[in-house]
């Protein structure tokens, strides 16, 4: 700094004036250049003094040679071929290419500081734009006080090589984006363990479900869900020595129903934070969410085990699907209703019928009228004995049992039904009843085509635009799926329907 | 692939001269115009550095150059301005150094033989303070960029009227090169069939220098009619047909023997 604080020649005044002469030399040997170190790079050459510093160009013969096919081939003997060279400088020269030769003092420079393992280096590319539209002039003071201008020819910027391997930009791109899955398979793991853990309980229950099974239909597939459960005990409803169990079973679903709620939050929750800051869920150890799990557990009250066997079978489902399923629960219970409601109907029918044959026999002018109302009166016994014997048994199966009916009969009875079915369409769905599209041909005819799942099934009539509420329509369809009992098979852990085609 | 020496020279690895490593410089931004007139100046003094120093510290020094008068008026433009004012401006975190090459030249002390065989290389300074040279704007500075305005919107071709008919060249009833071949043709005069042996022996020989051969350089290493060349070839070369040597002969292997294939 020294050589270029002018000397305060005029010192005494507070602003001194000071004139230097410039020069320019015209015969300057020297070619001076710039050296630009990165920001932040404390290189500093005074230190270096004992360190040997060495500069060299890069030499990128080869890989000049190798962009341009030169040399690729021999020039003598096996592989050669003659005058090879000369025909593809010819063919260069037809097409215009024109062939840069190599320039070593076009090449980047090599800074090599030190020795050996200690050695730093740096390399140097040229910057090319900077001295296009100005000059650069280096001013240096020389003993006499006057400055010395030099030009500056050419700028470097250097920059250390790094010899360690790194990822560019698209792999490290590609290894961002795993960075959440990998936190994916973290919560996996979490899950897998924790599965692993109530397994045993698991299979034991599954095991009995299939023991019962078993004993009961030989001719079912592998059942693995609790779906099917519910079917089979849907379908054995008709027999009333399961009834007791079957109450059970239910309630024991919708206990595990409460449970599976309560865990689904507690879940959710812990999503949630999942998302929120996962750093920290990463550094995590195994034990860390014990005492969460023994609370929602503790929660839900009894049967702790089963719960949490089911809250496992449930995890991978969606919530809408689950939905669904509770509604083919609920429609189960409604469907015992149904039943008493369906003999109350049938009793008021009959009330109905002879309040009617007595009517008719009063206005009728025929001499069987007599024959006619014992047989009506038979008829009415019999019906009513038809119908307790086969309640769930459609509707529109009863006519064809009675052919031995006279027509008046007939057509009375078809009326009260006609009757009683609008009745029973303004207060529930009506059992098997063929509604406006649902109707069990509906079903065969779809489960026929193709494998379904019963929420596929549900969206089939839905899209139908049918005039009946959601409720009313899945019941409706699980009725008639119990009556039609189609295959089932579960892939991909849903449970999908299917008819084969007689 | 070896490398020409001159290449080789320029390659290898140089110590790097640190003696005036310490010193400090300055860098300085000038104007294309006055770094011409720099050049043009026949060395010496280009002009002056007059460096005021405030009275109050910690203000920075008010720097102005002036270029020499002579300078001024000299230049195939106007006259261009006088003063200009050097903006102090900082480093920044940036680390400049300067470096020179010094090119190998023969100079009086060392008499014929150059100095040095390789371009000698030495850091020359640390650059301490950045400078930009701005003129003061003037009359004579704004003709100044007036005229480079000009200059550079100029078309640079234009439409000339021409009143005769223009002929680049001459009409030549026979070219120089078609008089030279037709020469050597007949001087050469017809190919003829030497024997089969000997024939024979030329392609071998020419063979041995290099694998694959066309057709038309085997007929001018031969000097045979290439139909009678030909028949030879077909006893024993084989010609290929597919990418890499398309349309070139090569020897069958029965006959070849080359070194470098048994070395592969």
């Amino acid at each position: 700094m020294a050589t270029n604080q002018p000397q305060a020649a005029a010192g005494a005044s507070g602003s001194a004036t000071q004139e230097h002469s410039v020069r320019v030399l015209k015969d300057h040997r020297k070619i001076y250049k710039m050296m630009k170190f990165s920001s932040g790079n404390e290189l500093d050459f005074v230190k270096l003094s004992e360190t040997p510093v060495r500069m060299e160009r890069e030499n990128n013969f080869k890989e000049y040679k190798t962009a341009n096919d030169i040399d690729q081939m021999p020039k003598f003997g096996a592989g050669s071929e003659f005058g090879r060279e000369q025909k593809e400088i010819a063919r260069k020269k037809k097409y215009g290419i024109m062939m840069k030769n190599y320039n070593p003092s076009d090449q980047p420079w090599l800074l090599k500081i030190g020795k050996n393992k200690e050695m730093k280096r740096y390399k140097g590319v040229r910057e090319g734009t900077i001295t296009e539209n100005t000059s650069y002039y280096i001013f240096t003071q020389c003993s006499d006080g006057a400055f010395e201008a030099f030009p500056v020819e050419e700028w470097y910027n250097f920059s250390p090589m790094i010899r360690y391997k790194y990822l560019n930009s698209e792999e490290a791109e590609e290894e961002f984006s795993r960075r959440d899955k990998t936190l994916n398979y973290f919560s996996i793991m979490v899950r897998k363990r924790c599965r692993n853990d109530e397994d045993p309980d698991k299979v034991d229950e599954e095991e009995k479900n299939l023991k019962v099974k078993t004993s009961k239909k030989s001719s079912k597939d592998l059942v693995l869900t609790d779906i099917d459960e519910w079917f089979d005990i849907s379908d054995d409803e008709d027999d009333d020595d399961d009834e007791n169990d079957e109450e059970e079973g239910d309630e024991d679903s919708k206990k595990s129903k409460k449970g599976k709620k309560l865990a689904k939050k507690v879940k959710k929750k812990r999503t949630a934070k999942h998302n929120s800051d996962d750093e920290a869920i990463e550094e995590s150890d195994e034990g860390d969410y014990d005492d969460k799990e023994v609370d929602y557990i503790s929660d839900s009250g009894s049967s702790s085990e089963e719960e949490g066997a089911k809250k496992d079978k449930y995890e991978e489902k969606g919530v809408d699907e689950e939905k669904g399923l509770r509604k083919l629960n609920c429609s189960e219970d409604e469907e015992s209703d149904e039943e008493e409601k369906k003999e109350e109907i049938n009793e008021k029918e009959e009330k109905s019928k002879k309040g009617d044959e007595s009517e008719s026999s009063s206005s009728s002018s025929g001499e069987d009228s007599d024959i006619e109302k014992d047989e009506g009166l038979a008829s009415a016994i019999f019906l009513q004995q038809e119908a307790k014997r086969n309640s769930p048994v459609p509707r529109s199966d009863t006519p064809s049992s009675m052919e031995t009916e006279d027509k008046k009969s007939m057509k009375r009875k078809l009326e009260g039904e006609t009757s009683s079915s609008k009745k029973m369409r303004t207060d529930s769905p009506s059992v098997g009843g063929s509604k406006e599209g649902i109707s069990e041909s509906a079903i065969r005819r779809y489960l026929m085509r193709k494998p379904m799942t019963p929420k596929e099934l549900v969206q089939k009539f839905k899209s139908k635009k049918l005039n009946i509420s959601k409720e009313q329509m899945t019941s409706t369809i699980a009725q008639l799926l119990k009556k039609i009992n189609p295959d089932k098979k579960i892939i991909n852990k849903a449970m999908y329907l299917s008819l084969k085609s007689n | 692939m070896s490398m020409p020496p001159e290449f080789e020279k320029a390659h290898t690895p140089r110590d790097v001269d640190l003696n005036a490593a310490g010193r400090g410089v300055w860098l300085v931004k000038v104007p294309k115009y006055l770094s011409e007139k720099w050049n043009h100046a026949d060395g010496g003094e280009v002009g002056k550095l007059k460096i005021t120093r405030s009275k109050f510290p910690g203000q920075k020094p008010d720097v102005v150059f002036s270029l020499n008068d002579k300078l001024v008026k000299s230049g195939d433009t106007t006259q261009s301005p006088k003063d200009h004012k050097m903006v102090l401006t900082g480093l920044g975190n940036q680390n400049l150094v300067v470096f020179s090459e010094t090119p190998p030249m023969i100079t009086a002390d060392s008499g014929a033989k150059p100095d040095h065989l390789v371009d000698k290389l030495g850091i020359e300074g640390k650059v301490i303070q950045r400078a930009e040279c701005r003129p003061i704007a003037d009359n004579n500075y704004l003709k100044l960029k007036r005229l480079q305005v000009e200059a550079q919107n100029k078309p640079k071709r234009e439409v000339i009227q021409i009143s005769e008919v223009v002929n680049a060249y001459k009409p030549i009833s026979d070219h120089k090169f078609n008089i030279e071949h037709q020469q050597k043709m007949k001087n050469e005069g017809k190919r003829l069939r030497d024997s089969k042996d000997v024939v024979m022996e030329r392609l071998f020989a020419a063979f041995e220098k290099h694998q694959y051969y066309n057709v038309k350089d085997l007929v001018r290493v031969t000097n045979q009619p290439i139909t009678y060349l030909k028949e030879i070839l077909k006893e024993i070369c084989i010609y290929n047909m597919k990418a890499p040597h398309r349309n070139m002969w090569e020897l069958k292997p029965e006959y070849r023997h080359y070194k470098e294939d048994e070395r592969t």
